[in-house]
């Protein structure tokens, strides 16, 4: 499964330009889902169909954007101005390579990141308190008319960082949330005969606002929604003491997070399967963040929803870290979940 | 097309009654009236136009509310507090006259003498240091005319300085007026359905245009606002949202919506093909309807396109008069433009 990883994280597709991972996963799927559309949005929508009499719909999602930033002024000398797409921390740009699509001829255009500083103190005063206003963009143009050549305002562009593979532990731009997407992706190439309707959804725009979610789960009305999505961890050096959670003790059965309380049958049934099965998990219960769970819940009559995480370190860097077995366990679990008489 | 009534007309979210009133009277005396007239209980007002392909539908769409305040105490000596109704700075409030209620009572802001501030202009006076001044009297006499839940709104009369508009509310009557206009001088069946959609509650979180698409369908939804300029001189140039007289502002990131990358390249395209002026809005905070309509039921992708406006959510904004006519002039080109009820996901679409 690390190669399908790989071939997912490595796809550059920040909020609302997911056109390139759209069609990666297509193209990973071809052969193993009934049928598939793209919605009016963009959302990426798979299904398999079940063998109950009556079947029950199920939900996955993982979204298929990713964070980034967008370039919102080119400067006389060529330097760029950019803005974030979703929650980049301008501290983590810092050292980083981005990057954009040339306009002209398709090949990649990487940049780095500087702060502004006309004194010493400037300086170190931005380093202290990075902010979008005081950062620049610098892709080696020579000029303005040549940065133009290559890139234009309102371009969007991601993180360049490849997948790095450490034997249990992974690492890559993008694991926010391409790990959903290969963990559903390998989900569908596995499963052969699900009890229930199997719908898969690789959803836009989660990093800016959770679009895509309450439109796929008006759209397919399903009986339960699991959002996948990565999570935070406490097992870091002076990690988060309120929260436990650890890389490699299992995929995270989210109870609650900033944005929703996991439906209780959700949580049950998630937990039930991973018992049943002796499959290890972690119960999860983060204090800040959010995920699509949110979006399926408040659309419609109110979704059954729940999320499904996998506990991540360096979540929004440009290199975020999982661990290969909770993935390989989060394939797992949901099969058992899929696969069960309800 | 009746900017100048749309600007003075008083409609602070949640209170857009006489906004649509008005609205309503203009759309009797179209030349052409619309295929249908839909009010919602929120107070959306929609106006279907048929289309030659009746199987696509373009929702045109502008806000009614603008920012005020809301009365929320009356003080023993007769003076008003109030809470914003959408984003006001208090620092644009103080010494500004006002009207209060459904009688249009005039007020002055008031505000702690200067020479008893400590330090005047260190922070932003709270809404709680903020007074409402009627001079009606004492709690009982004012009581017989203003009530609490009672909106206010900037009491600015609508000018033109040359190639300037000046006036309140430009976001976003600005965009009202265009519709309007637009819906006068659509004589000809357009080629696909249009629906000029006048919204509520924007101001307040996009409250009202998520609800328009339980009655349409819309293949794209195009919004029209006043933006932001924010291009004083002593900003960094590659710090201004919009400049004035640079053309109609277009979106490609705002708060809560990454703007449809599909319909993002027909406005631009259109604009080239038809020689219209156009600027790219140089920030992405803030937010407009479609950050809603993309979210709400089916869902629908959106763009947008602004008139630049100085001051603006203050009692005095400034547009150009010549960026306001080429957004009109790109806002109607791009609705009646095929290809923009026409974008689909071809998965085999490569990106920018």
């Amino acid at each position: 499964m690390k190669e399908l990883i790989k071939k997912l994280v490595e796809v550059s597709s920040p909020s609302g330009r997911e056109d390139s991972i759209r069609e990666t996963i297509i193209n990973e799927l071809e052969g193993y889902v009934d049928e598939y559309r793209v919605d009016a949005i963009g959302n990426l929508i798979v299904r398999k169909a079940g063998s109950a009499e009556n079947p029950k719909k199920i939900l996955l999602d993982g979204h298929a954007d990713e964070i980034g930033v967008v370039i919102t002024n080119i400067d006389k000398d060529g330097f760029l101005r950019i803005d974030p797409v979703g929650g980049v921390n301008p501290l983590m740009l810092l050292g980083a390579v981005m990057r954009f699509r040339s306009k002209s001829d398709g090949s990649v255009i990487r940049g780095i990141v500087s702060f502004e500083s006309e004194t010493a103190r400037d300086l170190q005063n931005n380093y202290k308190n990075p902010s979008f206003d005081n950062l620049f963009l610098d892709i080696g143009a020579t000029s303005k008319p040549d940065a133009q050549e290559k890139v234009s305002i309102g371009q969007f562009g991601t993180y360049d960082a490849g997948f790095i593979d450490q034997g249990k532990r992974l690492i890559s731009k993008a694991m926010d949330d391409r790990i959903a997407c290969a963990i559903i992706v390998q989900l569908f190439r596995i499963i052969e005969n699900p009890v229930n309707d199997l719908y898969g959804v690789f959803s836009v725009q989660e990093e800016v606002g959770i679009v895509g979610a309450s439109v796929a789960g008006y759209d397919i009305m399903p009986d339960m929604a699991i959002a996948i999505d990565v999570t935070g961890n406490s097992d870091t050096p002076k990690g988060f003491k309120r929260m436990d959670l650890q890389l490699g003790k299992g995929p995270a059965i989210k109870i609650k997070d900033r944005a929703s309380i996991s439906d209780r049958k959700v949580v049950d049934a998630l937990m039930e399967a991973a018992e049943e099965n002796n499959i290890p998990y972690q119960p999860e219960v983060l204090i800040f963040g959010g995920t699509n769970a949110h979006g399926y819940q408040l659309t419609r009559s109110g979704i059954p929803s729940g999320t499904l995480s996998i506990v991540s370190r360096y979540v929004h860097s440009p290199h975020e870290m999982v661990d290969y077995d909770d993935v390989i366990n989060a394939v797992e679990l949901l099969k058992r979940v899929v696969e069960k008489k309800s | 097309m009746y900017l100048k009534e749309l600007s003075e007309i008083r409609g602070v979210s949640g209170n857009e009654v006489r906004v649509v009133t008005f609205l309503k009277e203009m759309i009797k005396e179209l030349p052409v009236k619309p295929d249908s007239i839909k009010e919602d209980h929120l107070g959306n007002l929609m106006c279907l136009r048929k289309g030659k392909d009746s199987t696509k539908t373009a929702v045109l769409m502008a806000h009614t509310d603008e920012v005020g305040l809301m009365v929320t105490r009356i003080e023993e000596d007769g003076r008003l507090l109030a809470r914003p109704l959408g984003g006001v700075d208090t620092r644009v409030m103080l010494g500004k006259r006002v009207l209060i209620g459904d009688d249009d009572i005039p007020a002055v802001i008031s505000y702690k003498a200067i020479h008893n501030q400590k330090d005047p202009l260190k922070s932003p006076p709270r809404w709680s240091d903020i007074k409402i001044d009627t001079g009606l009297g004492d709690k009982k006499t004012v009581e017989k005319r203003i009530q609490i839940g009672d909106t206010i709104s900037f009491d600015t009369r609508f000018e033109e300085y040359d190639n300037r508009y000046v006036g309140k509310a430009f976001d976003d009557r600005a965009g009202c007026s265009m519709l309007l206009r637009m819906m006068h001088e659509m004589e000809e069946t357009p080629e696909h359905n249009i629906v000029f959609a006048f919204v509520v509650q924007e101001e307040t979180g996009l409250r009202g245009s998520g609800m328009v698409l339980k009655h349409f369908h819309p293949d794209a939804v195009l919004v029209i606002e006043g933006t932001t300029a924010g291009d004083n001189p002593e900003l960094k140039e590659a710090r201004w949202s919009t400049h004035l007289d640079n053309g109609p502002a277009v979106n490609y990131l705002q708060g809560g919506y990454a703007i449809d990358r599909r319909l993002f390249e027909v406005v631009l395209q259109t604009a080239r093909e038809n020689k219209i002026p156009f600027q790219l809005k140089g920030r992405t905070v803030g937010s407009t309807d479609t950050s809603r309509t993309a979210r709400s039921f089916y869902g629908a992708p959106g763009a947008v396109v602004n008139v630049p406006s100085r001051y603006i959510h203050s009692p005095v904004s400034v547009m150009s008069k010549t960026d306001f006519e080429n957004t009109y002039k790109l806002a109607r080109a791009v609705i009646n433009n095929k290809n923009f009820v026409r974008v689909s996901y071809d998965p085999k679409t490569r990106g920018a």
